[in-house]
This record gives structure tokens, sequence and C-alpha cells, in this order.
């Protein structure tokens, strides 16, 4: 990796782990292709949509936290994983 | 390979036996067997979306990924850097100058929605539905999309100045008011709005055009017999059809608007005071101008989580119309 992209191990490791993310998703796909579903979201998902909305709603999570509260951050960092676990499971 | 060349055969086959079919037309014997099994795999195709995929690796995705790496730490020189964790956002999330900004732009993007929209459908409906003034209103209403942004901005610039700018010359001597939108927050707002106004109600006015075109003659001509005035004709027959394009109209516009850089830039810079320094102007400032790497990063990132939201309601309402 060039040295101009300042990189930092935190940052490698969350790109690394959406990396690896994307991998499996697309390996799930091969082998059970995704099924299109409505859930409480009122709009027709399959499981890749679901992610996506659910890391967005997640990053909401996040900046909405870290704007209101100087609660910890691994404290909105679990509540936004939940949020993404719920839209995945439920959306 | 093997698996590719199987695949193309078996693709090969199924086109065959799909022409037979269709010239006997009485064999479904065993058609949906032979069509699970020879269903062409070839991803090759795949390979097409290449150059897209370099191309945005390289203007999107790297850059993107550098800015999250600036967002999280204070960068004195490549190699004379801190780790600071989300410090940035903490502090780009409470900075009062951003929030304002945040709600500036608001503000603005609501007011750009609320002219733009109704006079866009009015100059719509106003228009000539046959005839050779369709085409003279078509370029007359699609003349200020087709000029560039800062040209817009330089055009503004000049005609709303209190002293050579015919606009400002005209508010100031002849009706007499006092503008000048370089000393006055109010007077720098408003041509910035009636410059957006300018800019893209053509916009909304050919959205709109275009649907309010595809509805067939018979349904006026029903509404005539019913003898319905020109507002329930507006609001039962022509309302209801331009709903998809407005909801696209409505989208595009807050997203423009929302990141509107260019135009401000030129007018006034962000001025008079902080009075029209949008999201976009104060975040160049903060990156280009001081350079504080760091904080501009986080409020990218911010900035790009609100436009890819909005992105993402466009490009679902926008494949759902279709349906």
């Amino acid at each position: 990796m060039p040295d101009w992209m300042v990189w930092t191990p935190p940052t490698a490791l969350v790109f690394t782990g959406l990396a690896l993310l994307l991998c499996v998703m697309a390996v799930w796909a091969r082998f059970s292709p995704p099924v299109a579903r409505r859930g409480f979201l009122r709009i027709e998902t399959d499981r890749g949509d679901r992610l996506y909305i659910g890391l967005i709603s997640a990053a909401v999570v996040l900046a909405g936290w870290i704007a209101v509260t100087d609660l910890s951050m691994w404290l909105a960092l679990a509540c936004a994983l939940l949020v993404a676990v719920v839209i995945g499971i439920w959306g | 390979m093997t698996d590719q060349t199987t695949a193309v055969t078996g693709g090969r086959a199924h086109g065959r036996a799909g022409g037979q079919a269709g010239g006997g037309a009485a064999e479904p014997r065993d058609e949906p067997d032979r069509r699970a099994d020879a269903k062409p795999r070839n991803n090759r195709a795949w390979l097409l979306v290449l150059p897209v995929v370099v191309s945005v690796t390289f203007t999107a995705l790297i850059p993107l990924m550098t800015v999250v790496n600036y967002s999280v730490q204070d960068i004195f020189s490549p190699n004379d850097r801190i780790f600071v964790g989300l410090e940035w956002f903490r502090a780009v999330t409470r900075d009062p100058e951003i929030r304002a900004a945040f709600l500036r732009t608001l503000l603005f993007s609501a007011q750009v929605l609320l002219v733009e929209i109704p006079l866009g459908v009015a100059i719509a409906v106003a228009m000539p539905r046959r005839g050779f003034w369709v085409s003279v209103a078509l370029v007359v209403v699609a003349l200020p999309l087709l000029i560039p942004w800062n040209v817009v901005g330089t055009i503004w610039q000049i005609f709303a100045r209190a002293d050579i700018g015919l606009g400002g010359w005209t508010i100031n001597h002849v009706l007499g008011i006092d503008f000048n939108y370089t000393l006055d927050s109010t007077d720098a707002w408003l041509t910035v709005l009636i410059m957006d106004v300018w800019h893209w109600t053509p916009l909304v006015a050919l959205l709109a055009y275009a649907a309010l075109r595809s509805i067939p003659d018979p349904y006026f001509q029903a509404a005539q017999i019913d003898g319905a005035s020109a507002w329930a004709t507006f609001r039962r027959i022509q309302l209801p059809r331009l709903r998809g394009v407005l909801t696209i109209a409505i989208l595009l516009r807050f997203m423009d608007s929302f990141m509107i850089y260019t135009e401000p830039f030129v007018v006034t810079g962000g001025g008079p005071g902080n009075a029209t320094s949008f999201l976009s102007v104060l975040l160049s400032k903060i990156a280009v101008g001081q350079f504080d790497l760091g904080p501009a990063g986080a409020f990218s990132l911010l900035y790009f989580l609100i436009v890819q939201i909005v992105s993402y309601v466009f490009f679902t309402v926008l494949t759902r119309t279709g349906r």
C-alpha cells in the first residue's frame, strides 16, 4: 500500500473486515442465491440490500452517538451492530 | 476454463433447442428440465465491467479509504502523524460553525424545493402541448441548464451587482430598494437562492412537461365533457400522473442543492460573514484553505453519509417506479 494513503492499523482492520464481508456474501450467494422479500422496512430487499442498509444505519447510529453523548463508543458500536443485525434478519 | 467451455456449448445447445421448439411450437415435453440443466452460465460478461471497477477504484474507492485514514489521525507530515481515534468526528459534530452550516444548507435545500417544484410544475402546465411554440418554449426553458455552474455564478455575480449589474442596478435605482449582496446577508442569500431557481427550475419543468405530454388526450376530452374546471383537471388528471417524476425531481433537487458549491463560491465566496457558507463551501475552506486534513476527513465522511442515504433512497425509488 502506498505511503500517501497514511494507513493505520484500525482503519486497515475495518477495511479488511468489509472486504472479507463482501467475499463471504459473494460465496454465500454462490451456494444459496439471495431471495428478495419484504420485512419491516416495507420494501423488497435481498440479503445484500439489507447488509447495505444495515451498515449505513450502523454508521448513522455511530455518528449520532458521537454528536450527542460522551458515553463510551464501544456501547455505541454494540448498538450499531445490534441495529445492523436486526435489519439483516427482519428488515 | 473447461467449465466455461461446457457452459458455452450448453448455452448454444439450448439456443438451438429453443429454435426448434419455436419452429414446431408443440414440444413442451421436457422443456423445463432442459432449461434448468443447460441454462447458460457464462460469467465472462463480468469482464466487461472491469474497466468500471478499475476506474471507480482509482477515482473513488482509494481516495475514500485515504479520507477515512485522514479522519482518524492528526497529520503534520506523512512521517509525522498521530492516531487520534474518533476525536475529529466528535469535534466536527459538535463544532457550532459546522452545525450552523448544516442547518443553513438544509434550509437552503428546503427553500429550493418549495420554490422550484411548484414553479416547475406551473411552467410545465403553461407550456404549449403542440405546434410551433413547443420547440421555442423547450429551447427557452432548457437554456439555463446548458450553462456550466461557474458561468452561472459569474453571470449572477455581475447581474446582481448594485453598481454595474442590470438586476442590482434596477433594484437599487428603479425600484429604490437598497440591495447589495456583498454587504447584506439577506441579499446574498436571496441572490444565491434566485440564481439556483433560475438555473434548476427548468429541470423540474422539463421532467414535469415530459410526464404531462404522456397523458392521452381522451382524459382531457372527458374532463371537458364533464365540465371540469382547469383546477379540477390539474388536481385529478395531471397531478396524479406527475407523482413519479416529481419524486425523482424532489430527490435530484435535494441532492444537488445540498451539495451546492460552485455558484455560491463564485458569487459570494460564502459571505458576507457566514451568510452563504454552505457545508461544501465550509468543507473546502477547512480542507484546502486551512489544510486541516483530519477534521476535513471526518467532515467529508459525515457529509458523504448523508448524500449516500439520499442517493440510496433515490436509487430505490427510481428502480421501483419501473415495476
